[in-house]
């Protein structure tokens, strides 16, 4: 399909386009793809958010996971009927987790498990007060001020006021509504906190503060084994999942692709080793640019770094230049400053690429390594933060520690196609397994039913 | 091998097979090791539940893996403490091999205690990541496919999830309490077909993806229906 389609039409405001650069001079090679000037404007195309698509049906997904896993997700579901369900969190759009619910709600409600959504309320001084707790769970240096723990709970006590909990299950996300938890004796429902967040190294008084709250819930959920704390109620690990019928996700016609490339100026016709991530350290995309380098001594490819946030960030700018100023005049080395609705353009770089890079120094769970396996791509990534659970060494991707090793597996893959062919199939099957938003809705399906008193079997079931 | 059987008409089974198949949800655990003397105290203190997540259960989340996946210890041994050889011997253990719980913990635990004998100063060397114990919650369920022929069977075992496969082929041990599986069993019982039976029991899971499993299968069941 193209990506017009989807597009709402409206004028290039060149005082804010987003835009493409390398920092190089038109290529000196007689043959090839056109030179790529050394700044030039994003395709108009890009330039204004589409319009969203329709939120996919389970059926849908049927020819992805197979006939099989939707009936097992119908039958789990069965068994909860007539139960319903309250998700509560604090944002409606923007951020992982509105954009996580906006899938799953429709799809327990298909499942005949009514599930509502919604979201808190409260002033600036409370959003300022739980980003502060987000940093300091995250490990921040943070002074917790009595004042700070008054608005949190003031505006905790608001939102149960205005709030009803009628369902058989409530799931609270992350911290902000943490507190609700204090009308839980006034209701018969079972209350889970599932936790977006890295709690492996928290601020011990902020913890010290929240753990009697979380300590209410029946059970918790984390996105990682290492992010879950000693608590006296059940823990359960639900990965961060992608839904493959995403705009990021799905599959694309080839022309499409090859138009992207075009737009982009991407040679097709040779490898092409790509990083999608935000212009940000942590991601490393200066060592990006050396590792390609050290592999170009002995290897053809282009490079693509592919991301957003030096438009709207301070240092996501700054970023951004030490990535020119790394690239130098090369004009194999494809910077693009994408804004956020670029999904299509994304996935196309993605599916046009020989490599996926992700050489993260720290990393949630990593997303785009999700997208990149999904997608079959042979994929080098950091052994940092959730990687390692989606990379396996060897089997469904390959992990670094360094330039040099991201220099080398670059190196051996372009070389290697059909080990590296094999890494990208197993990669594709890792995801399809375990992280999918299918895979999800069956693990709040099989949670839903274990509290509501399903017993889990006996081993020898 | 089947040959002989090919020659028999085919029995009318007493009972259909009931393809069954089960999922699971993964628990956090209390156990962690951040070296591999803790990991042979959790993995003595640790309940069935997380041995059997990280050896059966591991298997099937890692199903399409055809080599060098065998179970999550011997996994980390190599990739967090660089231990090779230790690597080596848990990768060996065949959890087809165990029919009760107690008995394949007993064997991880004495490999490791063997191996910290040979190589003390590894036994508190710090790992590059802890090891996070998990536990399997498991819900059975039935799927619609419910045969009492052959080619019904061969049929539906094209048609249901690997899950179930792994469920009636690997699990199906700690449930039999006996050294085959479910299939293995239905085929020799009720359809009186001992040598495939046999055949599919010698199938090996750990140089197989379970497609591949049960395309072997299929091949077994094929054979003796043409």
């Amino acid at each position: 399909m193209s990506s017009e389609s989807n597009r709402i039409p409206g004028d290039d405001h060149s005082s804010n386009s987003p835009t493409m650069t390398t920092a190089a001079p038109p290529p000196s090679k007689p043959a090839g793809p056109p030179a790529r000037p050394s700044s030039r404007r994003l395709p108009s195309s890009v330039l204004t958010p589409p319009v969203p698509p329709p939120t996919p049906h389970l059926d849908d997904y049927r020819s992805i996971i197979g006939t099989a896993q939707i009936d097992a997700l119908r039958f789990l579901a069965a068994d909860l009927k007539g139960k319903t369900v309250k998700m509560v969190n604090s944002t409606a759009v923007g951020g992982g987790v509105a954009e996580m619910l906006n899938r799953l709600v429709p799809l327990l409600s298909e499942l005949e498990v009514p599930t509502h959504w919604e979201v808190i309320t409260g002033g600036n001084d409370f959003f300022e007060v739980t980003k502060a707790f987000h940093n300091a769970l995250h490990g921040a240096q943070y002074e917790l001020t009595k004042h700070a723990q008054e608005i949190f709970l003031m505006y905790n006590e608001q939102n149960l006021q205005r709030m009803q909990f009628a369902e058989e299950v409530v799931v609270i996300h992350d911290p902000q509504p943490a507190a609700l938890v204090r009308t839980k004796e006034k209701t018969s429902a079972k209350w889970i906190w599932r936790c977006h967040i890295d709690l492996s190294s928290p601020n011990a008084a902020l913890w010290e503060f929240l753990r009697p709250f979380i300590e209410e819930y029946d059970a918790a959920i984390f996105s990682s084994q290492s992010f879950a704390r000693q608590l006296p109620i059940p823990q359960y690990l639900f990965y961060p999942c992608i839904d493959p019928l995403s705009e990021k996700n799905k599959e694309l016609d080839d022309s499409f692709i090859q138009k992207v490339c075009d737009d982009f100026g991407i040679d097709r016709s040779r490898p092409i080793v790509t990083q999608v991530s935000r212009f940000d350290r942590l991601k490393d995309p200066v060592g990006v640019v050396e590792a390609y380098k050290l592999a170009k001594k002995y290897v053809d490819c282009q490079l693509v770094l592919a991301g957003g946030g030096a438009t709207d960030d301070p240092e996501g700018a700054v970023v951004l230049q030490e990535v020119k100023e790394a690239a130098g005049n090369d004009p194999d080395i494809i910077v693009l400053d994408l804004p956020p609705w670029c999904a299509l353009e994304i996935n196309a770089i993605q599916r046009a690429s020989t490599l996926v890079i992700q050489k993260s120094l720290r990393e949630g769970f990593g997303l785009t390594v999700t997208e990149a396996l999904w997608k079959g791509k042979p994929t080098i990534a950091g052994a940092v933060g959730g990687i390692p659970n989606q990379v396996i060494h060897k089997l469904t991707g390959v992990l670094v520690h360094s330039v040099e090793g991201c220099a080398f597996q670059i190196r051996y893959l372009l070389t290697h196609p059909e080990f590296a062919r094999r890494i990208g199939t197993s990669g594709r099957e890792h995801v399809k397994e375990n992280f999918l938003i299918t895979t999800n809705v069956k693990r709040w399906l099989l949670l839903f039913g274990i509290l509501a008193g399903s017993k889990p079997a006996p081993i020898a079931a | 091998m089947a040959t002989a059987e090919q020659q028999l008409p085919l029995r009318k089974p007493d009972k259909p097979f009931y393809f069954n198949t089960s999922e699971h949800l993964l628990r956090i655990g209390r156990e962690r090791a951040g070296t591999l003397a803790e990991l042979l105290r959790a993995l003595r203190e640790c309940p069935d539940n997380s041995i059997f997540q990280h050896t059966f259960r591991t298997l099937q989340e890692h199903h399409f893996i055809r080599q060098g996946f065998s179970n999550d210890f011997a996994h980390w041994s190599l990739s967090a403490c660089h231990e090779p050889i230790l690597a080596e011997q848990l990768a060996s253990v065949d959890v087809r091999e165990f029919t009760e719980i107690a008995g394949l913990r007993a064997r991880m635990v004495e490999i490791v205690e063997d191996f910290l004998q040979q190589h003390p100063r590894a036994a508190a060397r710090p790992a590059h990541e802890p090891f996070f114990f998990c536990a399997a919650d498991l819900v059975v369920m039935p799927t619609p496919f419910v045969p009492d022929t052959l080619p019904g069977f061969l049929d539906a075992l094209r048609q249901v999830s690997v899950h179930s496969i792994h469920h009636h082929f690997i699990e199906a041990r700690l449930r039999l309490k006996r050294m085959s599986n479910d299939f293995s069993q239905w085929l020799e019982e009720e359809m009186g077909l001992r040598h495939s039976a046999l055949a599919i029991e010698r199938i090996d899971i750990y140089t197989n993806t379970l497609e591949g499993v049960r395309q072997q299968i299929g091949r077994i069941v094929g054979q003796v229906l043409n």
